[in-house]
């Protein structure tokens, strides 16, 4: 018991790190990105390359995952000058999915590594250093440091006359346009910011989980860190890590209602997803701010 | 070079009827609709479950299971959408993903995770021009034939089509001239219901059935309706025909020939890999929005 509560700590830090991304995105800059789990892939799969095919210390290849995904998110910006949002949404997809089609075809080191075999044996940081039972603990510590990080970088720059602007340009173009302000270059940094947090989660989750496969990088993940985001409140930085904790919780559910509920084990997967799409209608019709709203500052008029 | 004609004409069908689905949808509520697809699996589970469960005729089958799609979109609409809809395009995005999860993991839940077929019995494979063309292929060609110009007639031969046109033009005006706009869509979700049934019949027909049918064709489908012009009826069956062609013939296609006419390579069989077959439709995709977001048919913004 005391190792699921361990594991399922970890993947709340670690999909909080994304449910941040997402909600500076969408939430402070109103960038709707259907295609978030991408930065979460490359993140994965590059620092896994770096490490296992280039030889590159862990470390390095954590910075090569955030950089990669960085990058990823700039190209994923340059087209929302022409485009509608919800266009742009779209094009995010497509964009997720064509990642994940070229991890999915391309095998990394002879037959049976990468493509759709995934790639296995990922090692882990300090491995040698702890012994099973406490390694969990450690890897803990690292990803809530990883999120208390995140965090504070987030707060910090929404502080920022730069997260001003972006929250400024979420309420349209006009106001930043009148003030000087460079929406494309405002936009570019907004998701590459973004992108690296996503790419750190992605990094941190391949070297804990040491395998990764492209089914694990589906367009249903970037809905749940959604459903994160707009169960928590978009805007609200603590509403978005309360959503991780809700929808992980509910996700990783399976493991113990097997033994509590009376019923088939293979019910309870669709189950867990039905319920999460429906407690995120619901939140929509009934409470569409989340459930920890975002506090908007009231000036005198 | 025929086999590909035939087999791209099977695929155009299968995504025309989804994507006139799709733009009718949009061209009312102005939002793309991620469950639309989702209407197509269960259509094809409902047919399965009435064909093989209670042996009803599959064509009788296939006409219930596209009016229950059609009556689960409607309902759709009165219990979610139609409380949303002074909602922003972004949150009716969310709301339709998050639905159209739920639908894929019911179907899921009731039909199991293994992949069904309809009982057919062994096809023979006409010659036709050359090529292969099993009767159910040439009869989803022509099913999806018929279904497009009924649709053509209604929308331009009767009162309900011209309301429709109206509503997706511009909704007060159409109020203003005492259409009753609630009702055209209403309307309009069980036809783009049931065709997404129907669509997703004739791709169970063509192949198998399993939960994940109607997403895994979702970004085909999103780029034949873009590709025409969101919004546009004419333009999703245009788009269509392209994604089909473009799809089939992008794999036949021997590249490297093709392009060492240019004299900047040299090589020769250079062909697409079969793994990358969906990466065409994502390509087309983002290529129309980066270089023309309206799609083909599509009107100039106003």
């Amino acid at each position: 018991m005391i190792d699921f509560i361990v594991y399922l700590l970890t993947m709340i830090a670690i999909w909080g790190i994304l449910s941040l991304s997402l909600n500076f995105q969408y939430g402070g800059t109103g960038l709707a990105n259907f295609g978030h789990v991408a930065f979460f892939m490359l993140g994965a799969y590059i620092s896994t390359i770096l490490v296992m095919l280039a030889g590159l210390p862990i470390p390095l290849a954590f910075v090569g995952g955030i950089a990669t995904a960085a990058l990823f998110g700039i190209l994923m910006a340059l087209p929302t000058a022409n485009l509608q949002q919800d266009y742009w949404a779209i094009s995010t997809l497509a964009a997720a999915e064509i990642v994940r089609l070229i991890f999915l075809n391309q095998s990394l080191k002879g037959p049976y590594v990468g493509a759709q075999f995934g790639v296995g044996g990922i090692p882990r940081p300090l491995r040698e250093l702890f012994s099973v039972e406490t390694y969990g603990y450690f890897y803990l510590t690292l990803v809530l440091v990883c999120l208390g990080i995140s965090f504070a970088i987030i707060i910090w720059l929404t502080r920022m006359p730069f997260g001003r602007a972006l929250k400024a340009m979420r309420e349209g173009d006009e106001v930043p346009l009148a003030l000087g302000k460079n929406v494309r270059s405002l936009r570019i940094r907004a998701m590459a910011l973004g992108g690296a947090l996503g790419g750190a989660a992605g990094s941190l989750f391949a070297h804990y989980n040491a395998f990764i496969a492209p089914d694990y990088f589906l367009p249903l993940e970037t809905f749940l860190v959604w459903a994160m985001v707009i169960l928590g409140g978009a805007g609200n930085y603590l509403g978005a890590l309360l959503g991780t904790v809700v929808v992980q919780s509910i996700y990783n559910s399976t493991r113990f209602l097997d033994d509590l509920l009376p019923i088939d084990a293979s019910l309870i997967g669709p189950l867990r997803m039905i319920f999460i799409g429906l407690l995120i209608i619901l939140v929509i019709l009934y409470r569409p701010d989340g459930i920890l709203p975002e506090r908007r500052r009231r000036y005198e008029a | 070079m025929i086999q590909v004609v035939l087999d791209s004409l099977v695929r155009a069908s299968e995504l025309s009827l989804l994507a006139v689905g799709l733009t009718l949808v949009y061209s009312v509520l102005r939002f793309p609709n991620f469950a639309h697809v989702e209407f197509a699996t269960i259509g094809a589970y409902v047919a399965l479950f009435l064909s093989s469960g209670l042996g009803f005729n599959m064509v009788i089958a296939s006409i219930i299971a596209m009016v229950v799609a059609g009556g689960l979109g409607i309902g759709c609409d009165r219990a979610i959408f139609a409380r949303l809809r002074r909602s922003t395009p972004i949150m009716l995005m969310i709301t339709s993903f998050a639905l159209g999860i739920a639908m894929r993991e019911a179907v899921r839940m009731f039909g199991g995770p293994s992949p069904y077929f309809y009982e057919l019995g062994l096809q023979r494979p006409w010659e036709v021009l050359g090529g292969r063309l099993t009767p159910v292929q040439a009869g989803i060609i022509a099913v999806a034939c018929v279904s497009m110009l009924a649709f053509h007639l209604l929308l331009n031969r009767t009162k309900l089509g011209t309301a429709m046109r109206a509503t997706a033009d511009n909704q007060q005006l159409a109020e203003a001239n005492g259409i009753y706009t609630e009702r055209v869509i209403q309307v309009v979700w069980f036809i783009g219901c049931a065709f997404a049934a129907l669509g997703g019949i004739l791709i169970a027909l063509d192949t198998q059935l399993q939960p994940n049918m109607g997403f895994a064709i979702i970004i085909p489908v999103f780029a034949a309706a873009i590709l025409g012009g969101i919004g546009q009826p004419y333009g999703a069956m245009l788009g269509a025909v392209i994604l089909g062609f473009a799809e089939n013939v992008g794999l036949s296609i021997d590249w490297g020939a093709l392009l060492s006419h240019t004299g900047l390579v040299s090589a020769q069989y250079v062909y697409i890999p079969t793994g990358y077959k969906a990466g065409i439709a994502f390509a087309i995709l983002i290529l129309v929005l980066l270089v023309r977001p309206r799609g083909l048919l599509g009107a100039k913004a106003r």
